[in-house]
Formats: structure tokens, sequence, C-alpha cells
């Protein structure tokens, strides 16, 4: 008696056991890829972006067969929760654990620093369109990519488009919070503003987890600086946005490094976001063209169709990483279920050796992984919408200029 | 320069109110019963996160939200005194310590579990807005906020001296058996002013909201900052957390004004180093020293 019931048992456990191992089999069709990103915290919004950009990507692959034209695409999200030895570990076991084929980049460079060094580790390919720190390039990494522009660059726009007002500004604060994306930001800004002539009247790095603001712009304010540049994410620009109000600073412009683009500031602020800033990487009036998404445009449109919003600048980098990805991929004839070490070295030699147009701009990594320079651009927020305002021959409005007090609002 | 340092006193006064008055709390409890409460920063968020979901969920303006953040928190500092801390008191401080951190662990995870990491605003139509004169500004939200937080001290100074329950819970504090002989029933009393506590802190925390981003993890910076508040002003004695508070709010911001806002926290940590060093008493020499 005793043995039947064992035996059964045991057929029990083998049938499991057949059927377990009969997904895999049939999902060898299909390639996946992973993906750690932050989907809660103080990045949650933005990666949550990152994540959407993919899933388009994913979605409008496969509604063409797939990656050449037949295997379909999977991706597998995992949370990190903006913390980035998180981040690493999820790579990780995305990379151990799940098997996956390939690895999607994060948002944030704290987290794309940590992840992509579990990565190289691997070598995984990783390629991330939402992080911009210099200091990723610096490592000597094979396995890493970014399709934004590095850190100093990528807020070039912020203060080009100051540069080319008339009358020009003549003074310049610059604050930001001190961790790698931020405070590089502030060092671009720097750099461009002692360029183009901005005295730089107020220069401040402030540690993230300080909440109160109003004493730190306090001084920028008694400065009395025609421009406020700042170094932010998403949080400390909103947090900058509530202080600049409380302590009635009336600066003739306020630009951020990031934050405005995020749909979650306008919602957060309504009508006090109007007049602020942001530098930005792409736009669809951009004359780009690639496979996959068509042009800069119809990306755009299909984003807005997919998703009820537009597209920024990070998300188009995202997808861009992808495309480019696709792209190796399929020149290299890779085959699921057959992706091994030696196919992804290839894949990491085949991605240093693309020069790629996409809907995204040109994509052609250099040796350290970035990605060639794309023209600076600027954005600002007019009445509730992102619209471009510089430079002028890619511009949909001219720049609100100066910001009216805010007592007069 | 001299208007910009009396509008950074005013903003570390103002400062120092919220501070004070989630202090006075965590100054309460452990005056009355030694513990040392290191989920005193969650308590603070989930009042907090009380006044964020009764804004969005019903459009109740924050400061309309205040009875029910102090009515829940009170609840939940009498049932997690009852049936949890009653067992430390008295018994060797380590002991809180770790009964008290085990809390904060779980009451910050399972907030983050509910309500996930995403740093959470409230803005009404008024947030930002202030009083200007002299060339100086006063943000009204913060403005109320110190109002409020100085009359619930004073409210709880008063009671503690002049109410028979206020009596009761100092004769508890100062004596536990001679409070018993007389008739006092010091579980009670313990209950009640584990309540109290935490109820003012959740009020701290429904006012907090209004002005600053929260989320789960919150909590224990704000735990870090009333102990130095209460080691300022001198453990246990609730007059001292509000100058404490003030002290750390001050300090704090006029700091941030002449140098940066990174010394500003070293500042205040060599503050709270040269307390215990030489007036562990605290500046009135009034607190309880072990």
């Amino acid at each position: 008696m005793k043995l039947k019931k064992a035996s059964i048992v045991v057929m029990a456990l083998a049938l499991a056991l057949t059927l377990g191992t009969a997904a895999p089999s049939l999902a060898a069709k299909d390639f996946t890829f992973g993906c750690a990103v932050p989907l809660t915290g103080l990045f949650g919004k933005a990666g949550n972006l990152v994540k959407d950009a993919y899933t388009l990507w994913m979605e409008t692959v496969n509604a063409k067969g797939g990656i050449a034209g037949k295997y379909k695409v999977r991706i597998i999200f995992y949370d990190d929760r903006s913390n980035p030895q998180t981040s690493a570990k999820l790579v990780e076991k995305l990379i151990t654990k799940d098997k996956v084929d390939f690895l999607l980049g994060s948002y944030g460079s704290s987290q794309v620093m940590a992840a992509s060094a579990a990565a190289e580790r691997h070598k995984f390919p990783y390629i991330s369109g939402g992080a911009a720190s210099n200091k990723l390039y610096e490592r000597g990494f094979k396995y890493y990519f970014g399709t934004l522009g590095k850190a100093t660059e990528e807020v070039r726009g912020n203060v080009d488009v100051f540069n080319a007002m008339k009358p020009k500004p003549k003074t310049v604060a610059i604050v930001g919070s001190n961790i790698p994306f931020t405070a590089l930001a502030c060092v671009g800004y720097k750099k461009y503003a002692e360029k183009y002539g901005f005295k730089i009247v107020h220069y401040e790095l402030f540690p993230i987890k300080l909440k109160d603001y109003n004493t730190m712009l306090l001084k920028a304010k008694s400065k009395n600086p025609d421009i406020l540049l700042v170094g932010s994410h998403l949080g400390v620009a909103l947090r900058v946005m509530k202080a600049m109000k409380e302590i009635d600073f009336n600066p003739k412009a306020v630009a951020f490094s990031y934050g405005p683009t995020v749909p979650a500031f306008v919602e957060a602020l309504k009508s006090d976001a109007n007049y602020v800033f942001a530098a930005s990487e792409w736009t669809p009036a951009l004359p780009y063209k690639g496979p996959v998404f068509g042009t800069a445009k119809q990306f755009h449109d299909r984003y807005i169709k997919r998703f009820g919003r537009a597209p920024d600048y990070v998300e188009a980098a995202s997808a861009g990483g992808c495309v480019v990805q696709q792209v190796a991929i399929e020149q290299l004839g890779l085959k699921p279920g057959k992706v091994g070490k030696a196919e992804r070295v290839k894949l990491m030699e085949k991605l240093h050796a693309l020069d790629l147009n996409t809907f995204y701009g040109p994509i052609h990594f250099d040796k350290d992984g970035a990605n060639r320079e794309h023209p600076p651009l600027a954005v600002q927020v007019q009445n509730g919408k992102l619209v471009t305002v510089y430079p002028a021959k890619w511009a949909e409005k001219a720049p609100m200029y100066p910001m009216p007090a805010w007592k007069n609002r | 320069m001299s208007m910009l340092i009396i509008q950074s006193l005013i903003n570390g006064i103002l400062m120092g109110g919220i501070y004070a008055l989630y202090s006075a709390g965590f100054s309460l409890i452990f005056g009355v019963m030694g513990v040392v409460n290191i989920a005193h920063g969650d308590l603070l968020m989930l009042g907090a996160f009380i006044t964020f979901w009764m804004f969005i969920g019903l459009g109740l303006d924050p400061f309309l939200t205040l009875p029910f953040s102090v009515a829940g928190l009170f609840v939940l500092g009498y049932l997690m005194q009852r049936l949890a801390i009653n067992r430390v008191v008295g018994a060797p401080p380590i002991m809180s310590y770790i009964l008290t951190f085990g809390m904060h662990l779980m009451i910050s995870n399972l907030a983050l579990v509910a309500w996930t990491a995403d740093p959470r605003a409230v803005t009404t139509a008024y947030s930002g807005a202030n009083l200007a004169f002299l060339g100086l500004t006063l943000p009204w939200i913060k403005l109320i906020t110190f109002l409020i937080s100085l009359g619930v001290i004073g409210l709880l100074y008063w009671l503690l001296n002049h109410s028979q329950t206020g009596r009761a819970i100092q004769a508890t504090a100062q004596d536990r058996e001679m409070a018993r002989l007389t008739g006092i029933k010091v579980d009670r009393i313990y209950a009640l002013t584990f309540g109290l506590g935490a109820a003012i802190t959740g009020l701290a925390g429904s006012m907090v909201v209004a002005f600053q981003d929260v989320e789960p993890g919150m909590g224990l910076p704000y735990t870090i900052i009333a102990f130095c508040v209460v080691v300022l002003g001198g453990m246990g004695y609730i007059p001292g957390a509000l100058i404490g508070g003030l002290i750390l709010g001050i300090v704090g911001s006029v700091s941030t004004m002449l140098f940066t806002s990174g010394w500003s926290i070293a500042i205040t940590f060599f503050l709270l180093y040269l307390m215990l060093l030489f007036r562990p008493a605290g500046i009135t020499g009034k607190g309880i020293v072990e």
C-alpha cells in the first residue's frame, strides 16, 4: 500500500517535471531579455518611462513577427526600488537564475553603475538609454554602452538656449545634488557658462538627503542671478520648485538637467510648472530615420497612440538602445536557445562596430561605449505642455522668457 | 547680508517647531517609561500617510485630516504599548532598543510593501504661498504648522502639570512603585502616555506632508533628529524638546547659509557629540541621565 502511494507521488513528480521542462523548449522560439529598473522609489517615475519604452519596442517588434521576423521578444522586468545594490543583484539573478539571452539597461547613473558591473563580469552587453554620468565610460568596460550623451554634454542645451537669447542674460547660479549624474551636470553647466561668458555668481552641490531647500536656495536668491541652472533628477527638481515659490525666488528663468520631461513633474506642480526649461537630446521634429520605428515623428506618434502621452528623450534613447541591439542580433544571425558566451562576445564586438541611423539619431559607440554626440536641445513647459524651444531650426515655439514673478502668475 | 541671516533664522525657527513637536512625543515616552523608541519616526510616517491618503481619496484639506491622524496614532500607540512595549518597561535599555528597532523594521517594510518606495507629496492651492513683509518671506504652511506645534506642546505641558491624568503620568515617571501604592493604574498610564506620544507624532507627520515629500523609509532619519533634539533639550523634559528643536532648526539653517548644506548636517552631529560629552542632561540641565 505504502509503495503504491510512493509510486503515485513519483509519477506525479515526473509528470510535473516534464510539464516544467516542456515550457522552456516551447519558449525557445523566443528571445528573453532581462531588465532591472527602478519602478518605485526616488527614481521610480522615470524608471517607469524606460519600462514603457522597452514595452513599446517589444510590442512593435513582435507585431512584425519578432527579431529577424520570426523570434518573438519577451522581457522580464524587475523593480530595484531605486537601490543600486538591488539593481546589481537583480541583474545577477536575471543572468544566472532566469537565464535570459540579453539584457536591457536601467535608468539612473547609480543604478547603471552597479548593474553594468555585474553585466560586465558575466560578459553580457548592457546598453542604457537612461544614464549619462561620465564615470560610466571611465571604467575600461567592454560590454557597457550608453545611447545618451555624457552628463557634462547632455545639459549643454540648457546653457545654449540662454546664450541665444536677446538680450543675453548675464549671470547664472548653479546648484545640484551631489550624486554622480547631477553633480556632473553642474560641471557641464559651469564649462559652458564660462565658455559663453556668463558670470557664475553662485555654485553649490548639496546632499541628496537634504529635504528642506529653502535656506540653500536663499543663498542663490541673494546673489540675484538672471538664470538658475539645476543639476537634478525628478525628485530634486520638484523640491527646488516648491522651495523657489516658498522663498519667492524669481530669476528670469530656471532650467533643470532632468525632471520636467517626466509627466509627474507637471502633474505635481500644475500651473507652477510653466516657464521651466529642461535639457534634451531628442525631439520628434528631428530629421532622423531608421529600422523598426521609422522616423522620429513616427516613433512619437506610435508612443502617443500606445500610452496617451509623448515620449521624452530618455525614452527615445532607451528604445534606440533596443533597436541597435536588435540590429546587431539580426546581423549576427543569432537564434533563440543558442546564445552562449561566444555569441555574446560577438554581439559586443558587433555593437562596437555598428554605425546605424535610427529614429533616435545616429548610433555609433566609441571604444569606451559612449554614443556619438547629438546636437544639444532645450525644451520648455508652456501651458502645461512640453515644447522644443532650442535650437531655432527645430523649435516648435519661441521660448517664453523671462518668467514672471510668482506673485504675478 | 544681515537680512539673509534673519531670513535663515526664520527658516530655522519654522523647521524647529516641527522638530520640537514630534520630539516632544519621543521625550515624553522616554521620560515616563525609559523607552528609547526607535520606531518613533515610523509613527510620524504613518501620520503623514493618513493625511496623504485622505487628501488623495477624499480630497480633504491636509489640515482637516489632523484629528484623524491624531486619533489613529493614539489607538495604535496605545495598542503597541499594551501588547508589546509594556513587557520591556523596567527591563535593561537594550531590551527596548531591540524591540522598538524590530518594530521600526516591521512598520517601515510593511509600509514599503503596501505603498511602494515612491516619494509622494500633497500640493494644495496654497502650497508655496507666503506672507511677505520687510523683504522677508514666511511660507503660510510652515507658519501655521509652527503655531500648531507651539500650541500642542503648550497643551501637553499644561496637561501634564494641571490635569489629574497628567499628574498621574508624572507620578508614574518619578516613582513607579510609589505611584502604584497611591492607586494609580500604572499599566494604563503607560499605555496612555505612549498613545499620547504617538498621537502628537502622527500630528507632526500630517503637517510634514503638507510641505515635504514622504515615503515609507523616511522614519529613521526623523528618529535620529528626535534623538538629537531631546539630548540637546534634556531627555524627558517637555519644554526641553522645544528648546532643542529650535536650536537644531536654527543651527541647521544658519550653517547652511554660512557654509554649505553638507556642513550643516556635520555641525548638527558635532553639537550632539559635544552635548553628550559636556552636558548630558541637556542645555536646561533638567534631562534624565542614567
